[in-house]
């Protein structure tokens, strides 16, 4: 065939459509590298560029170019994750921070309680020490002789109170608590506090505010709410 | 079932589409040397013109994805082998963009075999050089346009059978029910026009 009987299959053949005979010549033509083919061919890969290039155009998603970009290396492909990934570091930070806050919070509020308990402790002391350095402080002590009672001190002043000083306490149950009493001459017993015993059984109680000097001072057991009268029999007493 | 190859369009795309082939020879010499910016150019340059052919061809939006992104990555791949002096890039670009989504067509029809690698040897970037810049205009756009509109309805079935479907002369006859003679007349006859059309356009 020569080069014009094959002028309308150039555009077949660079479709990759072209069959049998014609296909076959226009190879051996370009394989011989002939020009009027060669040019041909270039002609025909420019009407289908046209008509390729007419083609109705619609909207490419926009993740395609990223997508695209990604394959050929020149984008991570989906920035997408490095944003859910900044976003879970960030809540996993924020996490950590508000439960090192709260710690923190925490740790604050005990040392806030124990400089508490400590200046009261101090404060109470310093009531001790004033009640024992006070001439007119009279002592009266209990459970001297016993052989496992409580055993202590009342340092009574009329003045300024009454201090109870005060060891081997026995073990509460849960939800009991230890009360003193004033108890008049002739009169029925007043609440004078309540108080807890330390882990070796000892404590210390403070009543203060003038007091008449024929008093007894008692100690019952009572619920942790206390009592207005004694509910229990009395534990160790001690009068003027 | 066949749609029309060209609906009411547009001058302004066609100016678009020969603008976009003729200024791409600085595009093409950046590509070459793996410049990134470049890369994004030409997917902003084409990545529109590509997903529409090929989802033009596959008429399915997921594949269409895959398709672009295997013709981009493709061309990038290849373009060591491109003519960035005399290479047309745009009417390469389209010819992979096209050969992947007809390749697709035929693998899903278990049709691979030797179609394969004939369009893989057609769509070389070596093809695509000593393009006439007349090829490419404006007015030969216009001209292939209006030259596409004056064709018979068979003529016109033929012409996107062949571009947008990827049927030989046969496999058209067999689709339209026609003898091989009468097809192959009609595909003639259409590419004829167009070209005649193109040639006059040219000599202006």
């Amino acid at each position: 065939m020569t080069c014009e009987d094959l002028r309308d299959s150039y555009e077949l053949y660079s479709l990759g459509l072209l069959e049998g005979e014609e296909k076959r010549e226009i190879e051996a033509h370009l394989g011989r590298h002939c020009l009027v083919c060669e040019r041909n061919l270039k002609d025909a890969l420019g009407v289908n560029a046209m008509l390729l290039s007419q083609v109705p155009e619609v909207v490419a998603p926009s993740r395609l170019r990223r997508r695209v970009m990604a394959s050929v290396g020149i984008e991570r492909a989906g920035w997408a994750w490095v944003a859910a990934l900044a976003a879970a570091c960030a809540i996993v930070v924020a996490l950590w921070l508000s439960l090192e806050k709260r710690a923190a919070d925490r740790e604050l509020a005990d040392a806030r309680r124990t400089l508490q308990q400590s200046v009261v402790e101090r404060d109470r002391l310093e009531q001790a020490f004033t009640f024992l350095n006070q001439p007119e402080t009279r002592q009266v002590n209990f459970g001297q002789g016993q052989p496992a009672p409580p055993r202590g001190n009342f340092f009574f002043n009329p003045r300024l109170g009454v201090l109870l000083i005060a060891s081997n306490l026995p073990a509460l149950p849960a939800g009991k608590t230890y009360e003193m009493w004033v108890i008049p001459k002739g009169g029925t017993p007043r609440p004078a506090g309540l108080f807890q015993s330390g882990q070796q059984g000892t404590a210390m109680h403070i009543l203060t505010g003038a007091l008449d000097p024929h008093m007894t001072f008692a100690v019952t057991v009572e619920p942790d709410s206390g009592s207005q009268a004694p509910t229990s029999d009395i534990l160790f007493s001690a009068g003027l | 079932m066949l749609t029309r190859l060209i609906p009411v369009s547009l001058a302004l795309a066609l100016l678009q589409v020969a603008l976009r082939f003729k200024d791409d020879v600085d595009l093409a010499r950046r590509l070459r040397g793996r410049d990134a910016g470049a890369m994004r150019e030409l997917y902003d340059r084409y990545g529109r013109l590509v997903y529409s052919l090929i989802l033009r061809i596959v008429r399915n939006s997921a594949a269409a994805e895959d398709l672009v992104q295997e013709t981009f990555l493709r061309v990038w791949n290849r373009m060591q082998a491109f003519d960035q002096e005399r290479g047309a890039l745009g009417p390469w670009v389209l010819a992979v963009a096209r050969n992947r989504a007809i390749d697709y067509l035929r693998s899903a029809d278990a049709k691979i075999s030797a179609g394969a690698l004939e369009l893989d040897r057609l769509e070389h970037p070596g093809q695509f050089s000593d393009f006439e810049d007349r090829a490419l205009s404006l007015d030969r756009a216009r001209r292939l346009k209006d030259a596409f509109e004056k064709l018979t309805p068979n003529q016109k079935t033929v012409v996107e059978l062949a571009y947008y479907e990827g049927l030989s002369q046969t496999e058209m006859a067999e689709r339209m029910q026609q003898p091989l003679g009468t097809v192959k007349t009609w595909v003639r006859s259409a590419l004829k026009t167009l070209r005649e059309q193109l040639s006059e356009a040219a000599a202006v």
